[in-house]
């Protein structure tokens, strides 16, 4: 618990002290500011986001390139759909059971909805409820595929998948 | 390039444009506050070609917008909840009906 | 010059995306698809913009910038996506044409 804390903490420094370089241009002059504020902001964001889950940084790494490139081939597929004459579209719902944390899900379904085809709805219990461009396509190996590199960020591990 | 990037600022408010037909028409609510997410992130757009084409201070300016955008979008969310107040998760949704649902197919790994 | 040609294929890309994005909020039959085209679409717009406007760049803060606007839309779209597609899942009692 000790230990997620520390590494939750260290992240966070990270991402804030990072934001603020980018938003002053690290400017020598703002830096003792960017200090406090950074770490007022860490503390405020570990007491209403306790740290649960610390990320596995080199996975979210790892995990990067196929997010940029899901990415792209989602926004190109959903032109193609929308440029189309016969607008090719056959939507439809399906519940997937993810057995994820629950800040790893909303994570995921935040994901989902910048693929190929997917819309998550939030979840209905431990099932993200998603929303399908085309029903029949089935990307449904997509979500698993996803799932299980979201457990490897969030360090959970699992027997099988990727 | 200055040319271009002053058509590239028209080309993009005519997309704008097509957007608020979609918040003129709706139908339903939300189809109102995604037409207006876009004409969020277009407007964010705008400005970063407007910081190219005169002062690259003005990205603060995008940066801001874009923070409101989500903002409104989360502030309407909560105003859709059954007490205007909370979690659209709070209310199970609709089942079956007009929901055209299938099972997953898992074919590769499972879980 | 290179970075120039880089600024126009990109930019113009990103313009493509976003009447895309429009043309399929306009076209698409029922409001989750919309969602779909919205989300995906003009958000990629917005990166491929942000990516050719970044050859202009007149040093690494407005990078910086460039790099924290497209991070925050992202993550935003994404959120707000999940967010409207579940209002939209169960809308309030008596909600209006």
């Amino acid at each position: 618990m000790r230990t997620d804390f520390t590494k939750a903490a260290i992240h966070r420094t990270i991402l804030f002290g990072g934001g603020w370089l980018a938003l002053t241009g690290a400017d020598p002059a703002a830096l003792a500011p960017g200090l406090l504020v950074s770490i007022a902001a860490v503390w405020l964001s570990l007491r209403l986001l306790p740290a649960r889950h610390p990320l596995v940084l080199w996975q979210v790494v790892r995990h990067l390139p196929r997010f940029v490139a899901g990415s792209v081939s989602g926004g190109v597929d959903v032109a193609r759909r929308a440029f189309s004459p016969s607008l090719p579209l056959n939507p439809g719902w399906v519940e997937v059971p993810i057995d994820l944390p629950e800040g790893a899900r909303a994570a995921l379904g935040g994901e989902l909805s910048l693929m190929p085809g997917t819309l998550a709805a939030g979840s209905e219990g431990n099932r993200l409820v998603v929303h399908l461009l085309d029903i029949d396509a089935g990307p449904d190996d997509v979500i698993l595929r996803e799932e299980a590199a979201f457990a490897a960020i969030v360090g959970q591990t699992r027997t099988g998948g990727a | 390039m200055t040319l271009w990037l002053h058509i590239l600022v028209l080309g993009l408010l005519a997309s704008l444009a097509g957007a608020l037909w979609r918040v003129w028409h709706g139908p339903a609510q939300s189809d109102r506050m995604m037409a207006a997410q876009l004409v969020g992130t277009g407007g964010v757009a705008v400005l970063s070609v407007l910081a190219a084409l005169q002062d690259w201070d003005l990205l603060v300016v995008a940066l801001a917008l874009a923070v409101l955008a989500a903002l409104a979008a989360v502030g309407f969310v909560k105003a859709q909840t059954p007490d205007s107040a909370g979690d659209p998760e709070e209310t199970p949704p609709p089942t079956g009906g007009d929901r055209r649902s299938r099972a997953v197919r898992a074919t590769a790994h499972g879980d | 010059m290179v970075t120039d040609l880089a600024t126009y294929a990109l930019t113009g890309l990103g313009l493509v995306f976003f009447w895309a994005g429009t043309i399929g909020l306009i076209r698409f039959p029922d409001t989750f698809s919309r969602l779909h085209a919205l989300t995906k679409a003009d958000n990629l717009g917005l990166g491929f913009i942000a990516l050719g406007l970044a050859f202009q760049a007149d040093g690494w803060a407005t990078l910086a910038m460039l790099a924290l606007i497209w991070m925050l839309a992202l993550l935003a779209a994404g959120t707000v996506a999940q967010l409207v597609a579940r209002a939209a899942l169960s809308p309030p009692e008596e909600d209006e044409e």
